[in-house]
C-alpha cells in the first residue's frame, strides 16, 4: 500500500503539461490527497524515488510553553463541563468525506436510527436494554479552535431514554463522543482534497458496544477509518514537563506517575512528586538552558529540557530504592491538571490548558494516522 | 579496563564462536538453542548481561567472531546497557565482527525515537542492523538463519569474503529525512 504512495509521488514530475490539463480533474485531487505529511512539507528526497521511510516522520522537538487559555467565556459551561470530567479513550480518524457541520441535525437522526438497527440485529446485547429507546445529539462546541483552519470541534451524546418514563424524567447521557482538531498542520489542510474535512482525534466515553456502533456508523457514512491512539512514551514526557511548567498559573497539586517494572510478578511503582519539588527541579533544568536571551527562546521547550527532567526524576529515585525506573515503562501521568495513560485514556480537569493538551493529542493522531 | 580482543587468539577448526549480549537475558536463550542447531560447522555460543565479561574466563574462553547486542526497544534501560557494553570492545571488532538486533520495533510501547537513536548508532559504527521478532518460533528461525550467515563469513568459514567486506554491504545506514520534525 504505500509503495503505490510513493508512485504516486512519482507521477508529478513525470507527465507533460497537456496530459496535467486533460487530467488535471480528475486525477490531482487523489493525488494531493494521496501526497502524505512526508511529501508535502518538502522533503523532496522521498520524491526522487528513495524509499519514503515510514519512519521519517518526527514529533515536535520543541513545543510552545502552554499559554492559559481562558475558553469559559467562549464555549457553553455545560459542554466544557462534560468535557473535563470525562475520560476519554482516544483514536485516531482519517479525514472525513462530506461532512457538514450544518447537517448535524440529520445526522443525530441517522445515527439514532443505525442505533435502533444495530439493536434489532441484536448486535451490542449487554447495552441495550428492552425497555430504553437511544436519542442521539450532535452540537458543535464554538470557541475551541486555535486557528482558522481547522474545523469545529464536535460534541456527540447519546441518552437513554426509557419507554414508559414520565414527561419530567431526566434524560441519562449513557455515552459521549468527541472529534476535534486542535492547531493542525495547516499545509496539510490545504492540501486536503474538497469536501475531506480533518477531524483527527475522536474520544469516547462509554460502553464498548455503543463506542463500535458509532464508529462503524461514520465509517458507513464518510468513509473514514478509526484506529486506536496510544499515548507514547515521548508524548507522556512532554504531558508531565508542560503541566509541570503550568505551575506558577494554576498548582498542578501533585506529579504522580505510575511505571511497571518488568520483575516476576510484575511490579507496579506509584512515584508521586510534591509539586514545589518538582517546580524547582524543571526549573532548574530551564535555567541551565536560558543562556541564549530573547522573548522567544524563553517560551520553546526543547526535547532534551524533558528528558533532563525526567532523568532527575528517575536518578532521584535510584538513589534511594536502588530500581532503575528506565527498565519498566511508564503507564499513566497525572496531576490536578488532567491524566494521561499510555493506554490512549486521557483526562483533561483544567479547562485553561485544554487547547494545548488538545493540540498536542491532535498531533499524535496525526502521526499515527496512516496518510 | 580490559577490551575484548578480535584477533589475540588462535581460530578453531571448522568452528565459529558467537557472543550475544543482552540485558533482559530473554531472546538470548532461545536464539541460542537455535544457533547450536546448526550441523554444516560448529556453533559455539556465549551468552553475557553486558560487557565487560568476567576476567575469570579470560583464559578459557575462545576467540570471539561475532559480538551481537539484542536491544529490546520497549525498555530503554535496554538501550543504555548496550551503549555503555559498546565501550569495552576493542575497536578492531567493528570492522565487521558487531552486530545489532533489535527486538519489538513495531510494538506501541517502543516510541519511535528510540529506534532513531538505534539507528544512528548503528549507522555511526557502520554495523548491521538486524530486526528480529523474539515471540514466535518463526522468528527465531528467521533471526538464527540471519546471523548464521554473517557468522560464518565473521568465523572466516566462506571463502573469497571477510567480515570487513560484507560490512560494506550489510552495514546500516539513516535515512536522510530522519532529523526532519512533520510539523511546524
Amino acid at each position: 500500500m504505500f509503495k503505490s504512495v510513493s508512485g504516486f509521488c512519482l507521477l508529478r514530475p513525470i507527465s507533460t503539461p497537456d496530459m496535467e490539463r486533460h487530467r488535471n480533474s480528475v486525477t490531482s485531487k487523489s493525488k494531493s490527497y494521496r501526497m502524505s505529511y512526508r511529501s508535502s512539507l518538502g522533503a523532496a528526497a522521498s520524491r526522487l524515488g528513495l524509499t519514503p521511510a515510514l519512519t521519517g516522520r518526527r514529533l515536535d522537538t520543541r513545543r510552545r510553553a502552554p499559554k492559559s487559555h481562558n475558553i469559559t467565556e467562549k464555549v457553553n459551561p455545560e459542554q466544557l463541563a462534560l468535557l473535563t470530567k470525562t475520560e476519554w479513550q482516544l483514536s485516531y480518524v482519517t479525514p472525513l468525506y462530506r461532512f457538514r457541520h450544518t447537517q448535524l441535525k440529520s445526522y443525530s437522526g441517522q445515527l439514532s436510527a443505525f442505533i435502533a438497527a444495530g439493536k434489532q440485529q441484536g448486535l451490542a446485547v449487554e447495552v441495550f436494554d428492552p425497555q430504553t429507546a437511544f436519542r442521539v445529539s450532535f452540537s458543535v462546541v464554538q470557541g475551541m479552535t486555535e486557528s482558522d483552519d481547522d474545523a469545529d470541534t464536535v460534541l456527540i451524546q447519546i441518552h437513554s431514554k426509557p419507554l414508559f418514563a414520565r414527561q419530567d424524567e431526566p434524560q441519562k447521557t449513557v455515552w459521549s463522543g468527541l472529534l476535534t482538531c486542535v492547531n493542525a498542520n495547516p499545509e496539510y489542510l490545504r492540501s486536503l482534497p474538497e469536501y475531506f474535512i480533518c477531524l483527527p482525534l475522536f474520544g469516547s466515553s462509554g460502553a464498548e458496544g455503543l463506542t463500535a456502533l458509532v464508529k462503524s456508523w461514520f465509517q458507513q457514512s464518510f468513509d473514514c477509518c478509526f484506529g486506536p491512539l496510544e499515548i507514547s512514551h515521548t508524548s507522556l514526557q512532554w504531558l508531565m514537563a508542560l503541566w509541570t511548567n503550568c505551575h506558577t498559573e494554576s498548582s498542578i497539586q501533585h506529579l504522580k506517575m505510575i511505571w511497571t517494572l518488568p520483575a516476576v510478578p510484575p511490579l507496579q511503582v506509584t512515584y508521586t512528586v510534591n509539586p514545589e519539588d518538582a517546580w524547582e527541579l524543571w526549573s532548574s533544568v530551564r535555567k541551565t538552558r536560558d543562556k541564549r536571551g530573547g522573548e522567544e527562546e524563553e517560551n520553546c521547550i526543547d526535547i532534551e529540557e524533558v528528558t533532563s527532567f525526567m532523568q532527575g526524576l528517575k536518578s532521584h529515585f535510584y538513589r534511594h530504592f536502588k530500581l532503575d525506573l528506565s527498565a519498566g515503562s511508564l503507564n499513566q501521568v497525572s496531576t490536578a491538571l488532567g491524566s494521561a495513560k499510555s493506554s490512549g485514556r486521557m483526562k483533561i480537569s483544567n479547562s485553561r490548558y485544554m487547547i494545548t493538551t488538545l493540540a498536542l493529542l491532535t498531533e499524535c493522531a496525526l502521526f499515527k494516522m496512516p496518510i | 579496563m580490559s577490551l575484548l580482543k578480535p584477533f589475540s587468539k588462535l581460530p578453531g577448526l571448522n568452528s565459529a564462536n558467537i557472543l550475544l549480549v543482552e540485558s533482559e537475558e530473554q531472546f538470548q536463550q532461545s536464539l541460542a538453542d537455535a544457533l547450536v542447531e546448526e550441523t554444516t560447522f560448529t556453533v559455539n555460543v556465549r551468552l553475557a548481561k553486558s560487557l565487560p565479561l568476567p576476567v575469570e574466563n579470560e583464559e578459557s574462553r575462545p576467540r570471539i567472531d561475532l559480538v551481537v547486542f539484542i536491544i529490546n526497544l520497549t525498555s530503554e534501560l535496554s538501550l543504555q546497557s548496550a551503549e555503555a557494553s559498546l565501550k569495552c570492545l576493542d575497536p578492531g571488532y567493528f570492522l565487521g565482527k558487531v552486530c545489532f538486533m533489535v527486538t519489538n520495533a513495531r510494538s506501541a510501547a517502543a516510541p519511535v525515537e528510540r529506534l532513531d537513536v538505534a539507528r544512528k548508532l548503528a549507522a555511526s559504527l557502520h554495523c548491521p542492523l538486524l530486526f528480529a521478532e523474539d515471540q514466535t518460533p518463526d522468528g527465531v528461525t528467521n533471526a538464527t538463519e540471519r546471523l548464521l550467515t554473517i557468522l560464518k563469513v565473521a568465523a572466516g568459514l566462506v571463502p573469497m569474503a571477510t567480515a570487513l567486506y560484507l560490512s560494506n554491504l550489510t552495514r546500516s545506514t539513516v535515512p536522510p529525512d530522519i532529523e526532519q520534525p512533520s510539523f511546524n
